[in-house]
């Protein structure tokens, strides 16, 4: 669940009366009994008015350099007047590019606005390309090809998939609020594996490692999350991984809806509803200079049915992306410690936190 | 301290008693001062301010990306995908026109929604640095982001946020609302107006393209690589370039125009040196007793030589300083003169602000003690040769230099030939250097032959000038003999200024005549239409494509041309390309070519393909001539064309290509017009077509010309481009007749003596006036004929070699009698009526007491 957009969303939203109504009648809503075809559905769905592809993952370096990544093409539906300039905003196409150098206890990250203009960027089904300048992800049938070309670093990395697409949620949608369309379409590749090379200031690095990508779209009018959300992604040793997130109210409550997924080893998928999993920060908190938020950076997770209880800690803590465009949040590379079922249980994985840090939604640049 | 009193005794003190004298010296470098400043600063605020608004909002950015005929869009996104840490901002640049105000400015479309990427960049790199370095103006959010009328403007241009501008582009008005103003620390020069991409090409007619792509590039591994490595990505008629090279291009191309214009400010300077010179041999000649004193007690001659070196220095100083604010007042009416010109003959371009830099105090003070000194030298050596003998004479002696005037009237022969010598030099580096030289040489003859002919009139004058004035024009003649220094002096000044005066005279009027003779050829057809808006050399707005058959197909017409304009660029100078529909019209019908023939042979040779025909001045500054290969970029394509022949043009000095029109749409499909002529019937009344032509065209902005009105027009425009040079010469005038006065003045107050004497002799004072008056007119009329005789060498000179040399014109020599003949009549007049207050302080000298104090 990446519902950070929303808070993106609200920025473009704001006295855009165009988008607004454009909402009520041009898009459709996330409706249980979705049936979904791939590679159709790896795609563009331009009837829903917000998508979004989102690739994290954890490499090292065969001098044992540890990385992590993210990269991340948005899409949020502006209009869809049928004006055929190329030039026209149908779309608004938003990128993140991330690389947490752990070893290097630095975090570099870059965002990116397009249009799609004359080929700037978007999805282009035919030729497998997903793009946002010469930010790409290419599919092929079992691999997928990133390339990220930042100011300060490169990555080229090449992600095999180990495991069939999982669909969250239940009946094709995954919920996040009551009441009809409060949901969306939810896909993810939870093991991909990953071998590439990245290249920080002089030196390059040939890496190895595992990936995990999301793929999501929907249609929604409100900010339903109204003070933010964790989530996480664990790949495991034993070849299982687990998605989870909670939806947290301003009250401090949480949304009912909050839920997770567990994957087994042969890509099996087992829902899990807020009451089957528990997911409490562990204490140790950082507080971020720049967006002023201050993050749970160590997480107590726990599912009683899998006999699943371990410890989630961050190697760099500092992995806050700090917006212009959007609101800042957390992402970054997480390491998994504990056990199942009294053995010990190790892996790496992704956390997400957002709504820590300033009013929720606005941009930390000045 | 001994020299500082030697200083206040020799100089101080003098100066002191004459005011007068000081006073005029100081004027003179003054005036000729900020002429030069005036010059200075307003050709640089006029010239240098043009695109100035594009380049400023253009940003930080290394490398341009232009086509002829726009970039095509998808050249943008093929370069926003290399794998390369560029930023890539795609621009369109054209212009609007503020209908309410009538003020035409740039209109810039940016891609509002990549720019939020920039300004992004921006403030992280400028986290620590001043603020206004952020070019890039944000836009609020995005918001509007799909309206058509969503513009962003300059503060001055509208109220508040939400106000309605309409606005004139090309030839249709359209209503658009103010979202947004730049900000001020984008220190944007005059007004502008920003609009998304989507927007303008929607409004410019420019869908499917982009006027120019600017690349910001990493450090490494270095320009020249990164210029290489897109360079390969591009098709080879899009062309890579350093940003700004546009600019420069424009810079070079006027370069040449402010040179020019520079170098005829200096004449008023001129004028003022040999003022200068004059007022200061008179002092010189006034102070013989003190020098001669001076030296008695023991002073050398090089002291005496620094005393006045250091007296000019010193006027110098004063009269620079003194030029300063009259410069900068002169300059603000100057640059509206020169921004007509510019905008005329180059570019558009705005006035910018006129600033009084340091360099600016620099130049004045080099310029006002330089020319001061240099005067000074020749009086100043006189007056260290002064013996210490002469201040034991008793009494002042007079004025009796003499004067070498054979020799003197040898080497200006001498000098003469040089100057025709010189004349057949070519440019050097596009200057003609040597043309000015010839100019300069003329000048110096002249001066040198003017004792001579002072001397030859005034002999011959004074026995007829007795017979029908009277005695007193007889003493008139004889003392202007007499003091034959004084009087050539005096007559050089001014006849330079009158010479001046004449010669641009003169070329103007044979431009004037050569452009109206021409017009008859080039302008045959019955009326014209453009896009209504400011007409200027670079701009070149379409007219509605549907309008043109409308017309076409209307009772009454014959037939209707197409012309079409593109700015390019060959060789580093802008240049207009155009295409014209030479088959079907009568269109160059009659144009004159460089080879002679026929127009109908030259034109049929240019409907082959890659054939065109290029401009005098084009031909000129690129060193073309018939037969000759020009390889252009043409859309996406690098297109060899062969020159078929080479045609007069005066419309603009940029320098015209000219294609058929089938031959242009090969490579740029784009079929609107730039202009249109329209051929009517032979039986068609011209005013019912002309209503025709405009109810049909009653959406569209487009003036209507008839023949008769676009020749008022262009002559207008002609008028307007060298007003500039009408004030300089006014100026020059103005500079020569004060400095008459003034000497005319010091000749008073000289010959106080002989005055008196004559009056003691019986004569009356009237007839004291009435000589003085004579002498002034005498002098009139002999810088006149000395003026006259200059000018119209300096007019061959300035049109056959200067001209032709700077601009590559071809200016049919004409004689503007009646214009020359009313100035000649104003300057003599001026002269009198310069003679009338020294005349009259003459009259007023009591003899008894003037001949006691002697």
């Amino acid at each position: 669940m990446r519902n950070r957009l929303a808070g993106l969303i609200t920025i473009f939203l704001i006295g855009n009366s165009i988008a607004v109504s454009a909402w009520a009648a041009d898009y459709k809503v996330a409706l249980p009994g979705y049936h979904y075809q791939f590679p159709r559905d790896h795609f563009n769905h331009p009837d829903y008015q917000t998508e979004w592809w989102y690739y994290t993952g954890n490499l090292r370096a065969s001098d044992g350099h540890r990385f992590g990544f993210e990269l991340t093409f948005f899409r949020q539906s502006i209009s869809r007047d049928a004006n055929p300039s190329p030039w026209h905003i149908h779309d608004l196409y938003l990128a993140h590019l991330a690389l947490s150098d752990i070893s290097g206890h630095r975090f570099y990250h870059e965002e990116r606005i397009s249009r799609a203009g004359p080929g700037m960027a978007g999805v282009d089904e035919n030729t497998g390309v997903i793009w946002n300048g010469n930010w790409q992800a290419q599919r092929e049938e079992d691999a997928q090809q990133l390339r990220g070309i930042g100011q300060e670093f490169d990555i080229q990395l090449n992600l095999k998939t180990q495991k069939p697409p999982v669909i969250h949620g239940r009946d094709g949608i995954s919920r996040k609020a009551e009441g009809v369309g409060h949901a969306s379409h939810y896909i993810s590749f939870t093991r991909l594996l990953t071998s590439g090379s990245i290249e920080l200031k002089d030196d390059t690095y040939k890496v190895e490692g595992t990936s995990w990508m999301d793929h999501e779209f929907f249609t929604e009018s409100l900010d339903l999350t109204d003070n933010g959300w964790d989530w996480l992604s664990l790949q495991l040793d034993d070849n299982t991984e687990l998605m989870l997130y909670r939806l947290r109210h301003k009250d401090g409550t949480i949304e009912p809806y909050s839920s997770g997924t567990y994957v087994d080893a042969q890509g099996k998928t087992t829902f899990l509803s807020l009451k089957d999993f528990s997911m409490t920060p562990g204490g140790e908190t950082w507080k971020s200079s720049q967006s002023k938020g201050t993050y749970p950076v160590r997480w107590h997770v726990s599912v009683p049915s899998l006999a699943i209880k371990v410890d989630v800690a961050t190697p760099l803590p500092n992995q806050e992306l700090t917006s212009a465009i959007g609101p800042s949040y957390w992402e970054g590379a997480i390491d998994i410690t504990g056990q199942r079922a009294g053995i010990p249980l190790h892996g790496v994985g992704y956390l997400e936190m957002t709504g820590y840090g300033v009013a929720h939604g606005a941009s930390v640049a000045p | 301290m001994a020299s500082l009193s030697l200083f206040s005794r020799l100089i101080v003190r003098p100066a002191r008693r004459e005011p007068a004298r000081s006073l005029l010296i100081v004027l003179a470098v003054a005036l000729g001062v900020s002429v030069v400043l005036a010059i200075d600063l307003a050709s640089s605020a006029a010239a240098g301010s043009f695109r100035s608004s594009m380049e400023t909002l253009a940003g930080d950015n290394d490398l341009e990306v232009t086509a002829v005929g726009g970039v095509a869009d998808q050249i943008v996104g093929q370069l926003a995908i290399l794998p390369y840490s560029i930023r890539v901002s795609p621009r369109i640049e054209d212009h609007a026109t503020v209908v309410a105000s009538g003020e035409t400015v740039p209109l810039i479309a940016i891609d509002v929604v990549a720019e939020a990427n920039s300004h992004k960049d921006q403030q992280a790199q400028n986290q620590n640095v001043d603020s206004r370095k952020i070019e890039t103006p944000k836009i609020d959010g995005f918001k509007h982001i799909n309206d058509a009328d969503a513009i962003w403007t300059t503060r001055q241009l509208a109220g508040k946020v939400g106000d309605k501008i309409t606005l004139l582009i090309n030839d249709q008005k359209r209503d658009y609302t103010v979202r947004g103003f730049v900000p001020e620390s984008a220190q944007v020069n005059g007004n502008v107006v920003l609009m998304d991409i989507a927007a303008a090409q929607n409004a410019t007619g420019k869908a499917g393209h982009v006027d120019r792509i600017l690349l910001k590039v990493p450090e490494q591994p270095g320009f020249d690589v990164w210029q290489q490595k897109l360079r390969a990505v591009l098709p080879s008629g899009v062309e890579l370039n350093a940003q700004g090279s546009q600019t420069a291009a424009n810079r070079r191309m006027l370069s040449a125009f402010r040179w020019n214009l520079g170098i005829l400010s200096y004449v008023a300077l001129l004028v003022g040196a040999f003022l200068i010179y004059n007022t200061i041999s008179v002092s010189v000649v006034r102070r013989r007793a003190d020098i001669g004193t001076i030296r008695a007690l023991g002073a050398s001659r090089n002291t005496i030589l620094a005393a006045f070196l250091a007296e000019a220095a010193v006027f110098g100083f004063v009269g620079a300083v003194l030029a300063l604010p009259l410069g900068r007042l002169m300059a603000t009416g100057a640059v509206r003169l020169l921004a007509t010109t510019v905008d005329a003959l180059y570019i558009s371009s705005r006035p910018g602000s006129l600033s009084l830099s340091g360099e600016s105090v620099v130049l004045a003070l080099v310029v006002g003690i330089g020319v001061a000194v240099v005067s000074a030298l020749a009086p100043a050596r006189e007056a260290s040769l002064v013996p210490p003998t002469e201040a034991m004479a008793r009494g002042a002696r007079e004025y009796t230099i003499r004067v070498e005037r054979t020799r003197d009237a040898w080497i200006a022969l001498a000098l003469a030939l040089a100057a025709a010598l010189a004349a057949r030099f070519p440019a050097i580096a596009g200057k003609p250097l040597f043309g000015y030289l010839s100019a300069l040489l003329l000048i110096a003859a002249s001066a040198l032959a003017i004792p001579a002919l002072v001397f030859w009139i005034t002999s011959v004058a004074s026995t007829t000038l007795r017979k029908f004035m009277g005695v007193e024009a007889m003493l008139a003649s004889r003392s202007l003999a007499g003091s034959l220094r004084r009087t050539s002096v005096l007559v050089a000044a001014l006849s330079t200024a009158i010479a001046m005066m004449t010669s641009v005279g003169i070329m103007v009027g044979s431009f004037r005549q050569t452009v109206t003779t021409w017009m008859d050829s080039q302008l045959p057809a019955d009326l014209y239409l453009r896009p209504a808006g400011d007409p200027s050399a670079d701009r070149h707005p379409t007219i509605a494509l549907d309008l043109t058959d409308r017309i076409a197909r209307l009772p009454g017409v014959e037939s209707v041309s197409r012309f079409r304009a593109y700015e390019i660029q060959y060789e580093g100078l802008p240049v207009t390309l155009g295409s014209a529909e030479t088959n079907l019209s009568r269109f160059y019908q009659s144009s004159g070519f460089l080879s002679r023939r026929p127009a109908k042979d030259v034109l049929k040779e240019l409907l082959s393909p890659d054939a065109a025909i290029v401009s005098e001045p084009f031909a000129n500054k690129h060193h073309a001539k018939a037969g000759d290969v020009l390889t252009l970029p043409l859309g996406e394509k690098l297109v060899k064309l062969r020159i078929v022949d080479i045609f007069y043009d005066y419309a603009n000095e940029r320098g015209y290509v000219i294609l058929d029109r089938s031959t242009i749409l090969r490579y740029l499909p784009d079929p609107s017009a730039s202009n249109l002529a329209v051929y009517l019937a032979p039986e068609a009344d011209l005013e019912t077509v002309r209503n025709e032509i405009k109810a049909s065209a009653a959406h569209s902005e487009v003036l209507i010309f008839s023949n008769r009105d676009i020749r008022h027009e262009a002559i207008r425009i002609f008028d307007q481009t060298f007003a500039i040079t009408y004030a300089l010469e006014a100026i020059a005038i103005l500079v020569a007749v004060m400095g008459v006065a003034g000497a005319l003045m010091s000749i008073v107050i000289d010959r106080r003596r002989e005055f008196g004497l004559l009056r003691f002799l019986g004569a009356a004072s009237s007839q004291i006036r009435k000589l003085i008056l004579v002498e002034a007119g005498l002098i009139g009329i002999l810088s006149n004929i000395a003026g006259v005789v200059l000018g119209v060498l300096l007019s061959l000179v300035l049109i056959f070699v200067i001209n032709k040399q700077s601009f590559g014109w071809t200016i049919q020599f004409h004689w503007p009698v009646a214009i020359l003949l009313g100035a000649l009549t104003g300057v003599y007049v001026a002269t009198v009526l310069a003679g009338i207050y020294p005349a009259r302080i003459a009259q007023r000298l009591n003899p008894i007491e003037v001949v006691h104090e002697e």
